[in-house]
């Protein structure tokens, strides 16, 4: 079985430097301008909250939310670990941006043939062996690509050689958990890291409980319905005897007399 | 000449026209220009009023087809049979329109039938799509009676009626449940949101509170219906069946408020409508026009029993269900988004014009068809009553 990769994003060795955004934005042939946001030309950005750099990129959850919203399943997770996206099969209905707990994936909203643009964690270069691009470029490795258990260790290691981590690593097991890991010095709240809306939970767990319910409520549904309906047969049809009875009983009375 | 041109223009002609005019322009602009220049969406507010106004009013408006066709065949509420075939029509209409919508709102429109043979089980979306495609084909069953039977080969129409009857309470019963599936599964769409929707709208419930809004929303479009096409064309329906469909439209109001208000208590919510928001604007709002106000105005006789008043207050029944499901896909989105969003001109255009198309298919399916009893002698008075007029159906 091939072992889950991962990336580990160490926010107090981030020097913001942007050569993440750099690199991520020459593998895919973009424009090399810093932007502000995530955009469907960044699938990674450096963002400064409160003079601490953050970065963000798809958490490439376990669970994925947007995988388990996509009508056509488009988005999976590969046994490595990234989140992919087949645009071969995408018909651009964007329910995968209104799943997705974080906000990463974007559209190509200016294009005629516009199609959902996320991070990969570079796909194909990790199933050749090598790193995710960001990660080689980061110069002081604040991102870090390698197995995900090994990863876990060396976060756990990273927060107890020194104090002033907080100890969490983000990414472990909110929302199901994830292939993206952040360890950080300020507490994540203050770095706009939101509360997991469902905990530990996976998103499609919120979707799994109505879905799982609707067999039962067709099953029992088309029961009464059914049942209903032979009611109102049958008492038409005996209303129907009924008022023959009748007739034919007038019928002998108006002979008789 | 001139003169019979000029009595050939009125005012609706006229609003007609506009709205052909603008909504072709901005398809133009949808289809060839792309989504930057046809709407306001952004990675903030992926789904507009393509989605709020298209699919989700359009879908639950057209919900009194599988309500009357329940009621009529299924528990043999013969009283409502009149009106079977209207409200079919408006469903189907209506279902038609979203088809259509559904183009507009998918980037890539020509993959619309990947969702026919790319499954994913797992998503709201995937189901609403399969129950909305397999609805429609129900719904084009129930309907096709109207069509086959004026077609003018005796031997093929009989045999084709015949079967059709056969198999037709099987197709009612599985568009029953069928609707009742996707109806709540709008509402489903927007469970996997949590954290983004409000909490005056987020509830592990949404799917079924959005299944008992639609069905008094699509009895009071189809109220609104009926009324029009009795004032405007050469039909006539025994008023009393509508002012029935006004008790009932309060009923399942009343059933809705409770658990809307029942639901908004126990996720601790309530709060939230009352603090200086927009948010809780629009929430009073929702429940001014859509609850508060018709169930006041129904729970009265001289309310129901007046064809014009109960069309009033069918419109604010409507006008609310809207404002209710815009307020679910829009406005409850707008502050976790950190976005403003207001619909481009294109958007609104493009969606009056599918609308519209549906509203004037409707005229002429009414006119041409036996969707509604023809009146056969002109009453001296407009609304009398005349039960005696004999049900098709």
């Amino acid at each position: 079985m091939t072992k889950q990769k991962a990336m580990l994003i160490d926010i107090k060795r981030c020097i913001g430097c942007l050569s993440c955004e750099t690199a991520c934005k020459q593998l895919h042939g973009f424009g090399t301008d810093p932007e502000p946001t995530l955009s469907d030309t960044a699938f990674t950005v450096v963002e400064t909250r409160g003079g601490t750099f953050v970065r963000k990129v798809c958490m490439h959850c376990n669970d994925p939310a947007c995988a388990s919203a996509c009508p056509v399943g488009a988005i999976g997770k590969t046994a490595m670990g990234p989140v992919v996206y087949n645009a071969d099969k995408c018909i651009g209905c964007r329910y995968c941006m209104l799943a997705c707990p974080y906000q990463v994936p974007r559209y190509q909203w200016t294009k005629l043939a516009p199609f959902v643009k996320k991070c990969d964690m570079c796909a194909d270069r990790i199933e050749a062996g090598k790193s995710t691009a960001c990660a080689e470029a980061c110069p002081v490795e604040a991102t870090i690509f390698g197995d995900r258990d090994s990863l876990i260790a060396e976060a756990w290691s990273r927060i107890r050689g020194d104090s002033s981590y907080v100890p969490r690593i983000y990414g472990l097991e909110e929302l199901g958990g994830g292939s993206v890991l952040f360890v950080s010095d300020v507490p994540f709240e203050k770095l706009g890291f939101k509360p997991a809306p469902t905990g530990n939970q996976p998103m499609p767990t919120l979707t799994a409980s109505a879905l799982g319910d609707s067999p039962k409520v067709v099953i029992m549904g088309g029961t009464i319905l059914s049942a209903l309906y032979w009611v109102t047969q049958r008492r038409h049809e005996v209303a129907l005897a009924e008022a023959e009875e009748k007739a034919t009983i007038n019928r002998s009375k108006g002979k008789r007399s | 000449m001139i003169a019979r041109i000029k009595s050939e223009i009125t005012l609706w002609r006229v609003i007609v026209a506009i709205i052909f005019v603008t909504g072709l322009y901005a398809t133009y602009i949808r289809f060839f220009e792309g989504f930057r220049a046809s709407t306001n969406l952004s990675d903030q507010m992926p789904w507009g009023l393509w989605v709020g106004l298209g699919t989700l009013c359009g879908i639950g408006l057209s919900a009194a087809g599988f309500g009357i066709s329940a009621a009529v065949y299924l528990l043999g509420m013969e009283r409502y049979r009149p009106i079977l075939r209207a409200s079919i029509l408006i469903s189907f209409l209506g279902y038609l329109t979203v088809m259509v919508g559904y183009l507009y709102e998918i980037g890539l429109p020509w993959r619309f039938w990947h969702p026919i043979v790319m499954w994913n089980h797992r998503s709201m979306l995937f189901d609403v799509c399969i129950c909305i495609m397999t609805y429609t084909t129900v719904l084009t069953f129930e309907f096709a009676p109207a069509v086959i039977e004026k077609l003018p080969w005796k031997a093929f129409r009989e045999t084709v009626l015949r079967y059709h009857h056969k198999i037709l309470i099987g197709v009612v019963l599985a568009g029953v449940l069928l609707s009742s599936m996707h109806q709540s599964y709008l509402g489903g769409l927007f469970l996997i949101a949590r954290g983004k929707i409000h909490p005056l709208w987020y509830s592990q419930y949404m799917h079924a509170l959005f299944y008992l809004s639609a069905i008094p929303a699509g009895l009071a479009l189809t109220v609104m219906a009926i009324y029009l096409s009795m004032r405007s064309l050469n039909v006539r329906v025994d008023f009393s069946i509508l002012s029935d469909c006004g008790r009932m439209i309060q009923m399942l109001l009343i059933v809705y408020a409770f658990f809307k208000f029942l639901d908004l208590v126990s996720n601790q919510a309530l709060g939230y409508a009352f603090q200086r928001t927009s948010e809780a604007g629009y929430f009073w709002l929702e429940v001014l026009l859509f609850l508060a106000i018709p169930i006041f105005l129904l729970s009265y006789d001289f309310v129901r029993s007046n064809p014009e008043r109960l069309y009033w207050t069918s419109a604010i029944v409507v006008a609310g269900f809207m404002v209710d499901r815009l307020n679910v896909s829009i406005n409850s989105l707008q502050t976790a988004m950190g976005t403003h969003y207001v619909p481009k001109w294109t958007e609104l255009a493009s969606s009056v014009l599918v609308i519209a198309a549906g509203v004037i298919a409707f005229r002429y399916a009414v006119i041409y068809l036996d969707i509604l009893p023809k009146m056969t002698v002109k009453p001296a008075t407009r609304w009398i009553s005349n039960a005696g007029v004999p049900a098709q159906a």
